[in-house]
């Protein structure tokens, strides 16, 4: 990671933050390249507020220290920092017109006239907000407001762009719209940006690179590719989508649970012996009959089906499997899937997998026996 | 009686309550403020507009209105930069203390206006606490800075109990947004909290400058009411009621009505305005 030090914009190193007695933060390490979109997801108290205050400097970590290219900027007022900041609520000065929100930050720093007068042109041109200009903005939409936000911020060239869970005062149709459109925007504009959000999906379309928090400590950071498919813990497996979470043993290069043994398809680092959970993806388990598993799915185990219910777009099943003294499983099926292999409540079937991920045991949601049902959103 | 009102509705389809209840409350208000407020404007010119104005452009009254004005609107400025620091201070900082600091400065609307001038004269009296220490040509009892003081003493809590909750729940983000886009504190304040407090500190004034014009029990007791030096425009109608002169005290009388009209409508009227727009 630190091979290509002059690609990185911002970096944050062994921050730590704590409020009173209660830790927010612990020794969070992180960089943002050039133009990348990084998205910290997590839930509400799992310090990712604090991330971005402290990046903006509107508060200063206890230990650590913030860099902007090369610059550190640790003891540095926010207002010297020039971080663009996007608030949840967008923080629209009521009584300025669009511009005059806009030319802000340009005024404090007593550029010429024309100069502001021409940048505030060009940015209102940029969001799209030529005919709203003289309005106010309570006379505005929300997506217009939050439009107005980014001009404003962008309006003084800053080093970063933060958003605040940008989408969470806004409809979620709306929210889906103005996620694509900011997207574009971002990359046309190449400015790296930091966003914080509780919104899983929000995350993974966004992000060039989404950090899962938890708890004051980034889990893992990856491509919403990696963080999705390949989860390190149990936390980021079932914060992100679904997930059916088995205890196990890990002996041979396989992962072995009741009478059950899967062979993993690439190296884990375990001690032989050790206890290994295997993490599946309720669309990555397949059913069928047991004299009909097919050779490409590891089989898992047979089962029973407990449950079948119509979820519109996908079918939802709950299967006990036998492992144990049985283990319920949720496993949801495409209709091509439904039409080709119809199951009703009380068959037998056989579970295989295709994609799944064994993770060390010891994971900090640790002390959970068997199987974890996470609801399927 | 209930039961049967409710009924008669029912059966009628007329709510015979509602006009009925007005009338009541309209009976109620007459002789309590409507017919009080309106003896003044009857008998003001009841003997002509002419004797009206004679009454009205008395040097003495004159002076007694102008006086009135002017310490209101000094000790207006005062409390209303004191208010609004005060309020800034105790909306943005929590420290140990600070509730009893806003109940001290609450304090001075509860005490009877009488028991706060005969304060200020134990005080700033010429054998008071501290104004045995003035110099006897600098004493401040019995002059307009008198009237000043007493007039800041019992409008001291207004602006600052207008401007404090607009403060509080005004949205923090909107001053970190400020910072982070590169203002000073001062700055700041200048160009994003002031004009957010635009119609709060206008209430403040108005509230606070009707309320000094008419400020009557502690100014009898600091100002000494010496006519056409120290005597404003309610001691002014005190003053010429007892003498008899009910002509020359309800033309005064007829200035300080009309003057609350114009400042209630403001608040009343020009509220939304000042907060938008």
């Amino acid at each position: 990671m630190k091979a290509d030090t002059t690609n990185i914009a911002v970096s944050v190193e062994g921050v730590s933050k704590s409020f009173g007695s209660t830790k927010v933060l612990s020794d969070i390490n992180f960089d943002v390249h050039e133009g990348e979109i990084l998205v910290f997801l997590g839930a509400s108290g799992s310090g990712k507020t604090t991330i971005l205050r402290i990046i903006s400097g509107l508060e200063t970590p206890d230990s650590g220290r913030v860099i902007f290219h090369s610059r550190d900027v640790t003891g540095l007022p926010a207002r010297e920092r020039g971080t663009g900041v996007i608030f949840q609520s967008y923080a629209l000065f009521p009584k300025m017109s669009v511009e005059k929100n806009i030319a802000y930050g340009l005024k404090l720093r007593r550029r010429p006239k024309k100069d502001v007068n021409q940048r505030v042109d060009e940015l209102i041109g940029l969001v799209h907000l030529e005919d709203h200009r003289k309005k106010f903005p309570s006379q505005l939409s929300g997506g217009q407001q939050q439009r107005v936000a980014i001009a404003r911020a962008l309006a003084y060239e800053p080093e970063v762009l933060l958003f605040d869970e940008p989408f969470g005062a806004l409809d979620a149709q709306i929210r889906t719209r103005l996620r694509h459109e900011i997207r574009l925007l971002l990359k046309k504009i190449k400015v790296p940006s930091i966003f914080i959000t509780h919104d899983q999906e929000e995350a993974l379309e966004l992000g060039d690179r989404v950090a899962v928090l938890n708890a004051g400590q980034i889990e893992q950071i990856g491509t919403p590719y990696e963080v999705y498919m390949k989860p390190d813990t149990e936390f980021v497996a079932t914060f992100l989508g679904a997930a059916n979470v088995l205890s196990g043993v890990y002996k041979n290069g396989r992962f072995e649970t009741g009478a059950s043994a899967i062979e993993l398809e690439e190296p884990i680092s375990l001690d032989e012996g050790s206890r290994a959970k295997l993490v599946v993806r309720p669309e990555d388990v397949f059913l069928r009959r047991p004299e009909n598993l097919q050779q490409h799915y590891q089989k898992l185990a047979d089962g029973t089906i407990e449950e079948v219910s119509f979820v519109g777009a996908f079918e939802r099943l709950l299967v006990n499997l036998n492992i144990g003294n049985g283990v319920t499983m949720v496993v949801t099926r495409p209709k091509t899937e439904t039409a080709a292999f119809p199951f009703q409540g009380g068959e037998s079937v056989s579970a295989g997998i295709v994609r799944f991920r064994v993770i060390p045991a010891e994971s900090r949601m640790g002390g959970r026996e068997n199987v974890d049902i996470v609801s399927v959103s | 009686m209930s039961a049967n009102l409710s009924s008669v509705r029912h059966t009628r389809g007329y709510d015979i309550v509602k006009p009925l209840s007005i009338t009541a409350l309209l009976i109620f208000m007459l002789p309590l403020v409507l017919l009080p407020l309106s003896s003044i404007f009857i008998f003001g010119f009841s003997s002509g507009l002419q004797s009206f104005w004679a009454a009205l452009t008395t040097p003495d009254a004159i002076f007694a209105l102008k006086l009135s004005f002017v310490t209101s609107f000094w000790a207006t400025v005062f409390n209303l930069v004191f208010g609004l620091f005060a309020a800034y201070v105790l909306a943005r900082y929590s420290f140990w203390g600070r509730n009893a600091i806003i109940v001290l400065i609450s304090i001075p609307t509860a005490i009877p206006t009488a028991v706060a001038g005969f304060a200020l004269l134990l005080l700033w009296g010429p054998y008071g606490l501290l104004g045995r220490f003035l110099p006897a040509d600098t004493q401040i009892m019995f002059t307009p800075y008198a009237i000043i003081l007493a007039n800041i003493f019992v409008t001291f809590p207004l602006a600052f109990g207008v401007i404090m909750p607009v403060l509080e729940t005004m949205n923090r983000s909107l001053e970190e947004a400020s910072a982070t886009m590169g203002a000073t504190r001062w700055q700041t304040f200048w160009h994003v909290t002031l004009p957010s407090l635009r119609g709060a500190i206008v209430g403040g004034a108005l509230l606070t400058f009707a309320r000094s014009v008419g400020e009557f029990g502690s100014t009898i007791l600091v100002s000494g009411n010496l006519s056409g030096m120290t005597q404003t425009a309610p001691l002014y109608i005190f003053a010429k009621f007892n003498e008899g002169q009910v002509e020359a005290a309800n033309a005064v009388a007829v200035v300080l009505a009309v003057f609350s009209f114009v400042i209630f409508s403001i608040l009343f009227f020009a509220r939304d305005w000042l907060e938008t727009e």
